[in-house]
């Protein structure tokens, strides 16, 4: 935590996303000369600011929401008066990983219609899965000797939870956050087929009219928002596979 | 669970009420004269009226009552009235197709209502196998009277039915996308089985290229599909452009070739992770024992190591697979074919139904990979399943 350099690497991603969005116009020339045939070589129909905003802002909320659920279904079915509903929920857990995202997002529209709500309920359902199969194991790692050592200390249920239970489980609910905002981010970016303005248009736009120029541009802010974000989860304390 | 007085199942208690709010609540079918205009809604009571609509319910009730004091013989009638359901479903599409549908062409769509209760039915069917502790084979029989009534509904009186007309509109389009998907699939795990073997074992003689290798993989991986494709299309362009072997291949921009470069790359990393992970979880004792009776390096290899390593390289093709049926149906933006193609036509006509035919296949098939590599790798599984 103290040792400055350990944020090194997730900042330079995020000031080579940063220097991307902004500078994206400067570098006019060498979009001119991959797409030599288009009248326009810039996406311009939303500066990539507002997509940048509008794509963090989707997966933030999602995320957000995923987590504050999914912890809380994990924790609600470890929890004496809802472990009859544990064996259901860590099968539903995994038997839902098998779904493949797009078709989630695909079978959302037809329930929820087009637009950024059903995007996010599709990223937020998704995204679920993920953090209760990870706070289901982070929940279950803890040795029985550490839960019968902190009832000896005379600590209540809820002190177990918060003092003892969580902090032990928090690298492995991390690295189920990681897994979930990775799948989300790039999620986010098909649901632009969707109808949600985000860095997914200029890589739709570009298909729909053939300007590769656009699916660079896209693409690059897509690949950067992702691998920022993850260099930044990767300097969190966190254990397991992702 | 006590076995004289058992506990009330609460989670079989609150999917039966919650299934009957939905089932009285939602629209369960919709009805569109054409394509073309927004269907309308029905409830079951405005089909049936509303002491038909009750009398749906019994069965519900039934399961709310064997809930509340659930013994093993009552639990396998739950199972048996649940799958009844599930049975019941295509059936009561079909009449509700007979009831509604007064004009030729007129197109029945299934409503929320449905797919909740559908939904709710097969969470049922899963805490009574869990609770009733079923096989594998049996869980997956259970499915079977489902699915023939859902074959002979359609048959026979489901004409009306939207996703049914989508598919019969283009049912030759339907085989050609599930092979192309099914043959980008096959190709992109084979050749990534054969490369992350290769790799693995490299990894395993040569430390540098174990970090160098998961480091790039890793990388790899984070980066969305969606921008993956899109940065290969101006790299492959410009080859297929400036080398001529390559273009005579069929190699572009768009279509299989992109396709393919990133479902290899993305395959790569659950691929070589397992196999690593497998071959190293070996227990040198065995392969003391098995030098010690004089086998050679590559007996060893082939007869002790691979075998017992087999059902976690498994695990890491089965991983694999259900991602790139996933990820193939993404690279249909970029022309590559494949169920993917049905979802992105769908939504860009606001065809909800033509949306569903490319998405189910995809679910099914993607349930259907990692049911049958399950149970490949459960046999295989030194101990397991003789």
């Amino acid at each position: 935590m103290t040792d400055p350099r350990r944020w090194l690497v997730p900042m330079v991603w995020l000031a080579l996303l940063l220097a991307a969005t902004l500078g994206m116009g400067q570098l006019e020339g060498l979009f001119r000369w991959l797409e030599s045939d288009s009248r326009q070589v810039i996406y311009a129909r939303a500066d990539f600011l507002t997509l940048l905003g509008r794509h963090l802002l989707v997966v933030s909320v999602a995320a957000a929401l995923a987590i504050l659920i999914g912890v809380g279904a994990a924790i609600a079915a470890t929890r004496p008066w809802g472990r009859d509903f544990l064996p259901l929920v860590s099968q539903l857990a995994s038997i839902g990983q098998t779904f493949p995202p797009v078709a989630v997002l695909a079978l959302a529209v037809p329930v929820l219609g087009f637009g950024t709500l059903p995007i996010i309920v599709a990223l937020l359902l998704y995204g679920l899965l993920p953090i209760v199969r990870n706070t289901l194991a982070g929940l279950a790692g803890i040795e029985a000797g550490v839960m019968e050592a902190a009832r000896g200390m005379g600590m209540s249920r809820g002190q177990i939870l918060r003092q003892v239970e969580l902090p032990l489980a928090a690298p492995v609910i991390l690295a189920g956050i990681r897994t979930s905002v990775t799948i989300n981010i790039a999620t986010a970016a098909i649901g632009a087929t969707v109808g949600a303005s985000n860095l997914g248009d200029p890589i739709i736009s570009g298909i729909v009219n053939g300007n590769t120029a656009y699916v660079v541009q896209g693409a690059l802010l897509i690949g950067l928002l992702a691998i920022s974000v993850d260099s930044l989860f990767s300097r969190l304390p966190m254990s397991g596979a992702r | 669970m006590r076995s004289q007085t058992p506990g009330t199942n609460v989670v079989l208690l609150s999917l039966s009420l919650l299934a009957l709010v939905v089932w009285l609540g939602l629209d369960t079918v919709s009805l569109a004269a054409n394509r073309i205009v927004p269907g309308t809604g029905y409830r079951i009571d405005e089909i049936l009226g509303w002491g038909g609509a009750l009398a749906t319910c019994l069965p519900w009730l039934a399961l709310v009552g064997i809930a509340w004091r659930p013994t093993r013989p009552r639990l396998v009638l739950a199972l048996a009235l649940v799958v009844l359901m599930l049975s019941a479903l295509p059936a009561w599409l079909a009449l509700s197709a007979e009831t509604l549908v007064d004009i030729p062409g007129a197109r029945l769509g299934i409503g929320a209502g449905i797919w909740v209760v559908l939904f709710l039915l097969l969470l049922a069917l899963i805490e009574l196998r869990t609770r009733l502790v079923l096989g594998r084979l049996l869980g997956w029989g259970l499915l079977l009277p489902p699915v023939a009534s859902a074959g002979f509904c359609l048959a026979r009186w489901l004409e009306p039915l939207a996703l049914w007309q989508e598919y019969r509109s283009r049912s030759d389009q339907f085989l050609g996308a599930v092979g192309e998907h099914l043959l980008l699939v096959g190709v992109a795990v084979g050749t990534s089985l054969a490369l992350g073997v290769g790799l693995a074992l490299a990894m395993r003689r040569w430390p540098g290229v174990q970090k160098v290798g998961f480091g790039v993989l890793n990388f790899l991986q984070t980066i969305p599909s969606i921008a993956l494709f899109g940065l290969l299309l101006a790299p492959l362009a410009w080859l297929s452009a400036n080398v001529d072997w390559l273009s005579a291949l069929g190699v572009s921009g768009i279509g299989w070739a992109p396709a393919l470069l990133a479902l290899v790359g993305y395959s790569l990393l659950p691929m070589v992770r397992n196999t690593f992970v497998a071959l190293e979880a070996v227990d040198p004792g065995v392969v003391d024992a098995a030098r010690g009776m004089g086998m050679s390096r590559g007996q060893v290899f082939r007869q002790v190591r691979l075998p017992l390593a087999l059902p976690v390289i498994l695990e890491g093709v089965r991983i694999t697979t259900v991602q790139a049926i996933g990820l193939t149906a993404v690279a249909a933006l970029i022309g590559a074919g494949g169920l993917g193609t049905f979802i992105f036509q769908g939504l860009g006509q606001a065809a909800m139904d033509l949306v569903l035919l490319g998405a189910l296949p995809i679910l099914v098939l993607a349930l259907l990979v990692d049911a049958l590599l399950g149970a490949l790798t459960d046999i295989l599984r030194p101990g397991g399943a003789e």
